[in-house]
């Protein structure tokens, strides 16, 4: 015997078609939403007002408001046994319009691989620490493979390394703030310069423009480098001025730049 | 003549034509112990507005200064003037800074004195060390 065809009630046309409609209004969101404009990251250039950024106001997570004028790994020469080497004559490339005696912060969004970008901040008295350092260790950054060797200071490869040094503005486990550094980096590459632009505000109470850039080859987890940029303010440049690039290597030890990985050198 | 230092970690002077670091206290100190006049250039006399009775600025200062005077060198080579050398003042900063000039000096052609640690304006501990020179054979 043939099964009878069951009809739809009237009802249950009606719950079909009202799923049906919400079904399609969800998909018409959904994709006005994925193809909306990203709103842009404050504009520094204009701002007169004090920000401290932390995030959410950046824009997409592959630019900022604050990138930094473009430095490539073409444009740096290769390590050569100095902790750093000047850029550009040692001239920083901030536009005339960033210029300003309003301190400011501001920390570029983590890219598509959780990989810091550039910050960048004009540093004056009032963004210094008022406080001892507080722990980092909440932070892994990109590449944190962590190796001993006896021959470096502190046994440690890497440090959680600050782009805007904590004697600047006080950031501790800010992870834009935090790449993964080797101990020589950090110390005898971008300590000295961070020295030379605290001590110069301490003195003077002037402003620098202050801005770091890592530089990631690929999408490599762990940066060759970064970028040092700094021109105090109301000297026009006269007290501190520079552009450098610190190598992320630690001589005696090799690194595997797309995973974080280390190796005695030969 | 007297030459009159700054310096850092590692004899450090000058980064980018800039000095590496300034302090209050220390130029305080300087002029409380500089006897007579402090020769210099017109580049450091800028750190030392409201002092320009106790200056002699002059670009030719490590020529011009005589026996026993004290010159304030930023940004000049002083090996060149070593035969006119009576002793230095080091002003150390034991701070770590950027430099492209360092001190041009060989130190062991000269004697400690003195040494002594105050704290300045800016900088944590600064170190002040009096050298002679030697006696040239």
């Amino acid at each position: 015997m043939a099964k009878k065809k069951r009809k739809l009630t009237k009802r249950q046309k009606k719950q079909i078609l009202s799923a049906i409609i919400f079904v399609l209004l969800a998909a018409f969101y959904l994709w006005q939403d994925l193809t909306a404009e990203v709103p842009e990251g404050p504009d520094i250039q204009a701002s007169q007002s004090v920000q401290t950024e932390q995030g959410g106001q950046f824009g997409p997570a592959d630019q900022t408001a604050a990138d930094s004028r473009g430095v490539t790994l073409a444009d740096i020469p290769d390590y050569s046994g100095d902790p750093w080497v000047e850029l550009n004559n040692n001239e920083p490339e901030f536009e005339p319009t960033d210029y300003t005696v309003t301190s400011y912060e501001e920390y570029g969004a983590l890219d598509g691989l959780g990989r810091c970008t550039t910050v960048m901040a004009c540093i004056g008295r009032d963004l210094m620490p008022t406080e001892k350092r507080g722990d980092i260790s909440s932070v892994r950054p990109t590449g944190w493979v962590q190796a001993q060797y006896d021959f470096v200071d502190g046994k440690a490869l890497y440090n959680r390394c600050h782009l805007i040094g904590f004697q600047l503005t006080g950031e501790n486990a800010n992870d834009r703030n935090l790449i993964t550094g080797t101990r020589y980096l950090n110390v005898d590459g971008m300590l000295p310069f961070e020295n030379l632009v605290a001590d110069y505000i301490k003195e003077t109470g002037n402003h620098v423009m202050y801005r770091v850039t890592p530089v990631f080859d690929g999408d490599d987890l762990v940066a060759q480098g970064v970028q040092m940029e700094a021109a105090s303010v109301e000297d026009s440049g006269e007290g501190v001025l520079y552009n450098v690039f610190c190598y992320n290597v630690q001589p005696g030890v090799e690194i595997d730049y797309a995973t974080g990985e280390s190796w005695l050198a030969k | 003549m007297i030459a009159v230092v700054c310096v850092d970690d590692r004899n450090g002077m000058l980064f980018h034509r800039r000095r590496q670091s300034q302090d209050r206290l220390l130029r305080e100190d300087l002029l409380s112990r500089c006897p007579g006049r402090l020769w210099m250039n017109a580049y450091s006399a800028k750190l030392f507005t409201g002092h320009e009775v106790r200056l002699a600025v002059n670009e030719d200062f490590l020529s011009l200064a005589g026996p026993e005077e004290w010159c304030f060198v930023e940004d000049r080579p002083l090996a060149p003037h070593l035969d006119r050398l009576e002793g230095l003042v080091v002003y150390r900063w034991n701070r770590a800074y950027p430099a492209d000039v360092h001190l041009d000096l060989d130190l062991s052609d000269f004697r400690l004195e003195s040494g002594q640690d105050f704290p300045g304006s800016s900088h944590e501990t600064i170190t002040r060390e009096i050298y002679r020179r030697t006696a040239v054979e």
